[in-house]
């Protein structure tokens, strides 16, 4: 095998999935199309919460790929992986030439396993958010929206300063302390270990590494260390970013490597080769051929053991349970359309904001107590600086994990998020005697219309529950201050408002003006 | 009618202006000596730029109001995400035909923008304007960021005695105000002065101190629109301004222009009535602009055309 080629190949491919997954987070591209978010599904945590929703294909495939080849997704589709060779490569610039070394490291099995059996032990038990905490992509997108989009908005608006004619200068976004340093520290610590120890990370943290790591112990390709042809010159041990060869004992820890391919082109003995393994049911080494090239059943059982954690999560999914655990969420957090209930929500969001950054009028911002505690950092809409299109639902289509499912344009004109509590106390035309009509100017839907108030000249809204939907348009615009008329309140279940009354017209044929 | 008929027709019609604007030079001005003078010209049963084309030659022609190397601003109503016939926004026909009359009288260049209420990029869009303007050779200016706007001071202002006003408004020439005719749940009927909505920055304090008081204030702001142009091919009867679907809409085919704002919105709401009830009394804001002195509701002192299409 050409290895030079393979390595080649594995690298221009990951540095264009890498730019395809930033795609959709920036909001110049998402304005012009959601072409590049259906990249995101391509994911393994997206495609494995989305199983029963049309990710399973994407799934299953991924699965099938680390079967055969090993944890070769950590190297070119995981955004966050293909970041950490990024910072890797960079960080050789600035070391001297025995700093770049690598060196064999022990796996921290311990940490690593226990991570792993308790984000997937909450998140058979519902519980997603610890998951989307740790799962790489997901702070991909957090880093690429609160990181990369902010230095992108800058840049926009320099540009519009430029060209003040042709480039439109981007009034807000929502800034949320809390929201940016969890991505800007996560990003920092991940830069730390892996300008110093590579896929530390990966190998360590990640549970998606850790789980495809059991899995890729009985792949069918696997890195074999020939020991007839190794002069143990280190030359792999050096450039091995996973720290998993140990030439002591002549073994490359599977679990470990990431299938990069580093250490089989940089071999000028080519004693590191990339064989299909023969499998063995005894644990003896009775066969022929070398103890490396057999994948024994102790490795099986661990793979078998991630798998079934994996099919019970899938299992767990399908069944829709109630979530045992739960904080009591105080209902102030507006799920966007398609989320279907805050708690169907909460199993399902990950927090990737890729809704957050689709948003054409910039409303779903994180959140921080709106869902309790176990919502923390979920995407939450706020109607503070615009309300939610009548005649969009980007968010729906942009969301990998189908936590927003799609939904038509039709369904989700009718999908009540939340609802309108009318305070007439607090309305303008009731405090002050004057015209008003801002909520009825904007209702989509006419849940709220204007009636004669009391004996005077004036007009007051009148809302009509069952056609709220819940846009937040009103109280976007209620100039009742401090406390507006029209508050939009959250529902634990989305509804579904009645279809507004097309009112027909009596035909009239006019011939004259009027005056 | 369909995107590409349309760019079509908005390309011959500019092709027809250019040849129009030479045949101007090649022959003798022979039209000057008997150019039409009224206050205030309503048409009906045409197209919009056919309408538009009758109505302008009534007022004395667009070179009465747009000079040579005028910098002018074309305020049209792109309020909503709504497409041309939901009849929310100012029909982009019209809007194509003013910018093409403004471009061949020898504006320097055109300039139209509205302060949205849904979110802009899908206004402009879907409300047909933002392509009939680049059709049309005209500049689409924005208006979504306060930075756009700036502070101006209204010394015969009632309530409202500071606002801000787009920029572009400021650094123009002359604007026209195209406005279109609907209902509005607030003051009743949303036409030119309400239409000054989308020209201010802070709508919500309007909201909040008087809604009609503020309008009539800020309609005293110095720079007057030149033309007062309201388009009633559509005219939303219910529901407005925004309108739900397209039975709020009814096909009146008409339009009215003024130089007068309070003749103009007077004149619109009398043809108003006959499709539903509404008396120009109930439209608070026309009232009180009249008597700030900014025109008058009687327009039997006024030198009125009718002209009826067809």
């Amino acid at each position: 095998m050409n290895y030079k080629i393979i390595k080649q190949t594995r690298v221009t491919v990951a540095l264009f999935f890498i730019v395809l997954i930033t795609l959709p987070f920036i909001f110049f591209i998402n304005r012009e199309t959601t072409f590049f978010s259906y990249f995101l599904k391509l994911q393994f945590i997206p495609s494995l919460i989305a199983v029963f929703t049309g990710g399973a294909f994407i799934f299953l495939l991924l699965l099938l790929i680390t079967l055969l080849f090993g944890r070769i997704y950590c190297s070119v589709l995981c955004p966050l992986g293909i970041f950490q060779d990024i910072v890797a490569r960079v960080s050789n610039l600035f070391k001297s030439k025995k700093r770049r070394r690598f060196k064999y490291g022990r796996p921290w099995n311990i940490l690593r396993y226990t991570i792993l059996a308790v984000t997937v032990f909450l998140f058979i038990g519902g519980i997603s958010l610890p998951l989307g905490y740790l799962d790489p992509y997901s702070n991909w997108g957090r880093i690429s929206t609160e990181i990369i989009g902010r230095v992108e908005h800058l840049c926009h608006n320099i540009f519009a300063l430029i060209l003040p004619n042709a480039i439109s200068y981007r009034s807000y976004t929502y800034f949320l302390l809390g929201a940016f340093l969890f991505p800007f520290l996560f990003a920092l610590l991940v830069v730390i270990l892996s300008a110093f120890r590579g896929r530390l990370y990966c190998n360590t943290v990640c549970p998606v590494g850790s789980l495809l790591g059991l899995i890729s112990k009985i792949s069918f390709f696997q890195p074999v260390i020939n020991k007839t042809k190794c002069n143990k010159c280190q030359l792999c041990v050096i450039n091995c970013k996973s720290q998993c060869i140990d030439l002591e004992k002549g073994v490359v820890d599977v679990s470990r490597c990431v299938t990069c391919f580093n250490c089989m082109q940089v071999c000028n003995k080519g004693a590191m080769e990339y064989k299909f393994l023969v499998r063995s049911k005894r644990t003896g080494t009775s066969s022929e051929l070398p103890k490396e090239q057999i994948i024994f059943s102790n490795d099986r059982r661990k793979a078998l053991i991630a798998m079934g954690a994996l099919g019970t999560a899938i299992v767990a999914k399908s069944m829709e349970h109630e979530t045992p655990v739960k904080t009591k969420s105080k209902t102030t957090g507006i799920t966007p359309p398609g989320a279907v209930s805050i708690e169907r929500f909460k199993k399902n969001c990950t927090a990737c904001y890729a809704c957050v950054s689709a948003c054409p009028s910039n409303i779903i911002k994180p959140a921080y107590t709106e869902y309790g505690l176990d919502g923390l950092l979920l995407p939450v809409l706020n109607f503070s600086n615009h309300y939610c299109s009548y005649d969009c639902k980007v968010c729906t289509e942009v969301c990998p994990n189908d936590a927003l499912l799609p939904l038509t344009l039709k369904d989700k004109q009718l999908t009540q998020i939340g609802q309108v509590r009318y305070t007439p106390k607090n309305c303008i035309v009731y405090t002050d005697g004057v015209d008003c009509g801002a909520c009825d100017e904007h209702c989509p839907t006419k849940a709220i219309t204007m009636i004669p108030f009391k004996n005077s000249s004036l007009y007051i809204p009148k809302v009509n529950y069952d056609l709220c939907i819940g846009c937040g348009a009103c109280e976007h615009v209620c100039p009742a201050r401090p406390d507006k008329a029209m508050v939009i309140h959250a529902l634990e279940k989305h509804g579904i408002a009645l279809l507004p009354e097309k009112e027909q017209q009596k035909k009239i044929d006019i011939d004259d003006f009027g005056f | 009618m369909k995107r590409r008929q349309f760019i079509k027709s908005a390309f011959l019609g500019a092709l027809t202006g250019a040849l129009e604007l030479k045949a101007g030079n090649l022959f003798a001005k022979s039209g000057e000596t008997n150019v039409e003078d009224n206050d205030l010209v309503a048409v009906m049963g045409g197209e919009p730029a056919q309408m538009y084309k009758r109505a302008i030659e009534a007022m004395g022609g667009i070179k009465r109001y747009v000079k040579t190397g005028n910098k002018v601003v074309v305020k049209p109503n792109i309020g909503w995400d709504k497409r041309p016939e939901f009849g929310a926004n100012t029909n982009p026909e019209l809007v194509s035909a003013i910018i093409k009359d403004c471009l061949a009288a020898g504006a320097s260049e055109v300039v139209v923008f509205d302060y949205t209420c849904d979110e802009w990029r899908s206004c402009y869009k879907n409300s047909g304007i933002e392509d009939a303007v680049k059709a049309a050779g005209g500049n689409i200016a924005f208006a979504h960021d306060e930075k756009y706007y700036k502070s101006v001071s209204l010394p015969k202002g009632t309530r409202l005695k500071e606002v801000k006003i787009h920029e572009a408004i400021i650094n123009c020439d002359v604007w026209i105000n195209v406005p279109i005719l609907k209902t509005h749940g607030g003051t009743r009927m949303t036409i030119s002065m309400k239409n000054y909505m989308g020209i201010i920055w802070d709508r919500i304090f309007w909201h909040a101190n008087d809604l009609n008081q503020c309008i009539a204030d800020c309609v005293t702001y110095g720079k007057k629109p030149v033309l007062n142009i309201i388009d009633a091919y559509r005219v939303m009867t219910q529901n407005g301004p925004r309108g739900k679907s397209v039975e709020d809409v009814r096909i009146a085919k008409a339009l009215f222009i003024s130089t007068d704002i309070v003749a103009a919105d007077t004149a619109a709401v009398r043809f108003f009535n006959q499709f539903k009830e509404m008396r120009v009394e109930e439209v608070g804001h026309i009232l009180i602009a009249e008597r700030l002195g900014e025109g008058t509701t009687n327009l039997d002192n006024l030198r009125v055309k009718r002209i009826k299409i067809g």
